[in-house]
């Protein structure tokens, strides 16, 4: 990383609009109240001290160290009663700590999430079968820094687009008009169900499902403090999903993802971009979207019932979206399904922050509240909306985690029905 | 379309939505932040001074002047909103008779006036000949015990009898490696039962003579340990609420949270409320900044509950022009020059200045109301200084209960 990106994140922390939030700072310590990393470590000095507080000491160097220990989950943006951009603030601050200090290896590959998916679609099941081996894992932790127990993905054998060329065109004609589906890198390569099930879904909804080839969006990499790749990332992203179409909604199934097209890319990369703005006012999550349909009166409710007590976790990434919980919402209309609601911050992945070494023992402390309540609860399944949580619950509870579309999709009789895990 | 959107998630917002929500309305819960109830006490004033210091805080309500916005509703109204209140939270985390007002030491050891307190905090109620053992935590920098001491043993009680201290000190961090923890990281350490106990076994060989054992308020973050800790210590124990992040307010917080998600209110959180449209006189929509540009939420009826001038939710600008920054709500005075006193401690009536409403609680203009379905509660209501005078919460569950009967009521 050059001294002069460094600098060029320097100029951007001291100059652009967040840092005027700095003096909207009453040091009222809620977001030292509800930030999940503070409260089991002390190795984080909280998102106050680091960054309001932190920043008026900074004059461009990097004066606490601790900013590192930040996960990203943005709750201190959330809470703050004065709309100061915390966390907005501790990534740019992070950004300019690792510009200068470097970034380690480990942490440009674990970002490369599009690349994974498509180096190890091909070799699918040796993939999985390295992730899975114990030695390879222990190597991998001593080699590269990703922890031997951390929640890693399995590779789909069919990629969402071999699946999408295979199908049988729908032989509904569309009654509503076209949407185009955002279903992230995981929908691509990963949990590909997850997107296959959101496609059907919205086409038994009436809606012409537009999927562009398409790209990550960042988010991973902007966590990671490399801001340069990120912005390319989301730019490329910007393009491929207004291709299809002006003006109709994007609908995402990969519920962080989301947040970084409708206002990360914006509020932390600092893009500006017209065609960013255009792509975030226009995504919705999809369960949002089918909530805004049954607001509208226009979601039939026909649902098969499915008896089950079912444990529902609201990704941080998707609370900030500042949208309610779209998804407890919509799994309540069906009936028979009994949502118990997590109150969890967070699971404690934030996305790749789990997966690293000095981090992973900090991330399983953030979600055992979490994985306590699953314990308790479940009944083979849990639900959440964003990918890497769903495999940090799923590893650390040995219970089936899915999208919560997948049970939509099921209650609408449209052919799959989501297997539980055995309950222990 | 909803029902009702309640704008603000402090005691106002949360009381307002889940009155609402219990009475089957579909509610939505806008704020920017999470609101500010957990930075308070965890108590519950009514009215503390009118500026002599209150022991029946009822008939001091049923004696406010006419401007106050406790004369529209009347000592009955208020003391049914908290009296709802400590019962809805129960026992576990609120006591005490909304007519009498309880005498708690603070973090200083001055005697601070409250109606309801938490079960941890009222064995301290000061009343003549009550001497205290305060034991400060040597990592806890804001509960100097010797201060506290000294200032409680030269106190008198609301009786007129005295009061007795001592001060001693326990040596125990919370988590390894932390020099410097505050009063919530301590809390959670004490939800820890092992943890509990060692430091029960501490406080009850290092405290001195006193009837009641004062302690920081870092009691655990849930209810209920302070119940154990005093069947350790083998005394009464009562904690005193620290400066922010505070701990009982936290834990009212946390309750009254819960309370309103359970009851299925739709809870848009981080999300500040920008403008508003009208259709007519009445309030159409109000336009929340959505992540990815503005959302208009409907709704027949309207809560705004969001703070004075401590949330933003009423602004000064740079020539001391007054102003609430959502509706553009008339304003019991438009001009700052000469409202902010010559010392810090001395009246700044700026901080009187708010939204004067009809009897329903709906913001008015002269005498007339400005929309007919926009009701106000708490804060942002014109009136003396709340901290001053230690009525906010008070005006906050009564004018937020109020809002909630009037629009379940239909009136018009």
């Amino acid at each position: 990383m050059s001294r002069a990106e460094a600098d060029r994140l320097r100029q951007r922390l001291n100059n652009e609009l967040q840092r005027l939030t700095l003096d909207e700072c009453v040091k009222c310590t809620i977001c030292e109240q509800s930030c999940p990393v503070a409260g089991v470590t002390a190795l984080f000095s909280g998102p106050k001290f680091v960054g309001p507080q932190a920043e008026r000491f900074r004059h461009g160097a990097s004066v606490d160290l601790s900013v590192d220990y930040c996960s990203s989950c943005g709750t201190c943006t959330v809470v703050c009663p004065q709309g100061v951009h915390v966390a907005e603030l501790n990534s740019l601050a992070r950004a300019v700590l690792k510009a200068e200090r470097g970034v380690p290896l480990r942490d440009r590959l674990i970002t490369r999430t599009t690349l994974m998916g498509r180096a190890m679609t091909p070799v699918a099941p040796v993939a999985n079968a390295v992730l899975d081996n114990r030695l390879a894992r222990t190597a991998l932790e001593k080699v590269v820094g990703v922890h031997a127990d951390a929640p890693m993905p399995t590779a789909h054998p069919e990629p969402l687009r071999a699946w999408l060329k295979r199908r049988p065109a729908p032989t509904r004609t569309p009654t509503r008009g076209p949407v185009v589906f955002f279903h992230g890198c995981a929908g691509g390569y990963f949990e590909v169900e997850a997107a296959r099930c959101a496609i059907e879904v919205l086409e038994h909804l009436g809606f012409e499902v537009l999927v562009p080839e398409q790209g990550c969006c960042g988010l991973a990499e902007q966590s990671n403090g490399l801001f340069e790749q990120a912005t390319a990332s989301v730019r490329k992203l910007v393009a491929q999903l207004r291709a299809p179409a002006t003006g109709v909604p994007i609908v995402s199934t990969a519920g962080s993802c989301g947040g970084m097209l409708k206002h990360e890319a914006h509020e932390i990369l600092g893009l500006d971009d017209p065609g960013l703005l255009d792509v975030g006012a226009r995504t919705r999550d999809i369960s949002e979207f089918l909530l805004e349909l049954h607001d509208a009166g226009e979601l039939p409710l026909d649902f098969a019932r499915i008896d089950l007590r079912l444990p529902y976790h609201q990704p941080c990434q998707v609370r900030s979206q500042g949208i309610g919980v779209p998804a407890a919402e919509l799994l309540r209309l069906i009936p028979g399904l009994e949502v118990v609601e997590s109150d969890a911050t967070c699971c404690g992945i934030a996305g790749t922050y789990g997966l690293k070494r000095e981090k992973y023992a900090i991330a399983q402390a953030v979600g055992r509240p979490l994985f306590e309540l699953v314990a308790a609860t479940h009944q083979g399944l849990v639900a959440c909306d964003t990918e890497t949580c769903r495999w940090q619950i799923a590893k650390a509870t040995g219970v089936r985690t899915v999208h919560p579309i997948q049970f939509v999709h099921q209650a609408y009789g449209l052919g799959r029905v989501i297997a539980p895990s055995a309950v222990r | 379309m909803r029902d009702v959107v309640v704008i603000g998630a402090g005691l106002a917002g949360l009381t307002a939505a889940l009155r609402l929500a219990r009475a089957g309305r579909s509610v939505t819960l806008v704020a920017r932040g999470v609101g500010g109830l957990s930075l308070a006490q965890g108590t519950i004033d009514i009215l503390g001074y009118t500026p002599e210091r209150v022991l029946r805080p009822l008939d001091a309500v049923a004696a406010v002047p006419p401007e106050h916005p406790y004369a529209g509703l009347g000592p009955d109204a208020v003391a049914a909103a908290v009296t709802w209140l400590r019962d809805e939270l129960g026992s576990e985390l609120l006591v005490g008779d909304p007519a009498v007002n309880l005498h708690l030491p603070t973090a200083l050891g001055a005697l601070r006036p409250t109606a309801l307190a938490q079960p941890s905090m009222v064995a301290a109620d000061a009343r003549g000949g009550l001497t205290y053992a305060v034991v400060g935590v040597r990592q806890l920098k804001d509960f100097p015990a010797d201060l506290v001491a000294g200032n409680l043993a030269r106190s008198t009680a609301p009786d007129g009898g005295p009061l007795g201290a001592t001060a001693a000190w326990v040596d125990l961090p919370a988590r390894p490696g932390e020099a410097d923890p505050s009063g919530l990281t301590y809390a959670r350490s004490l939800d820890d039962a092992a943890f509990a106990d060692r430091f029960a076994v501490a406080v009850r060989d290092a405290a001195g003579a006193g009837d009641v054992v004062l302690l920081p308020g870092v009691l655990g973050v849930r209810p209920g340990a302070g119940r154990r800790l005093a069947e350790l210590i083998g005394r009464p124990v009562a904690e005193v609420p620290l400066l922010p992040p505070s701990v009982p307010g936290l834990r009212l917080a946390d309750a009254l949270r819960a309370r309103v998600a359970a009851a299925g209110v739709r809870i848009l959180l981080g999300s500040a409320v920008t403008g508003f449209t009208a259709d007519g006189d009445r309030v159409a929509t109000v336009t929340v900044a959505a992540a990815g540009g503005p959302r208009a939420l409907a709704a027949s009826d309207f809560v705004y509950a969001p703070g004075g001038f401590e949330s933003g939710a009423l602004a000064v600008d740079s020539r001391g022009a007054i102003a609430e920054t959502v509706f553009g709500l008339p304003l019991t005075a438009a001009d700052a020059a000469g409202l902010v006193g010559p010392r810090y401690w001395a009246p700044h009536p700026l901080f009187e200045v708010g939204v004067r409403t009809d009897a329903a609680g709906r913001p008015v203009a002269g005498d007339k109301v400005v929309h007919p379905n926009l009701y106000v509660a708490g804060g942002i209501l014109a009136g003396p200084e709340p901290w001053r005078e230690k009525s906010g919460d008070g005006i906050a569950v009564a004018t937020a209960v109020r809002a909630a009967a009037m629009i379940e009521g239909g009136a018009r």
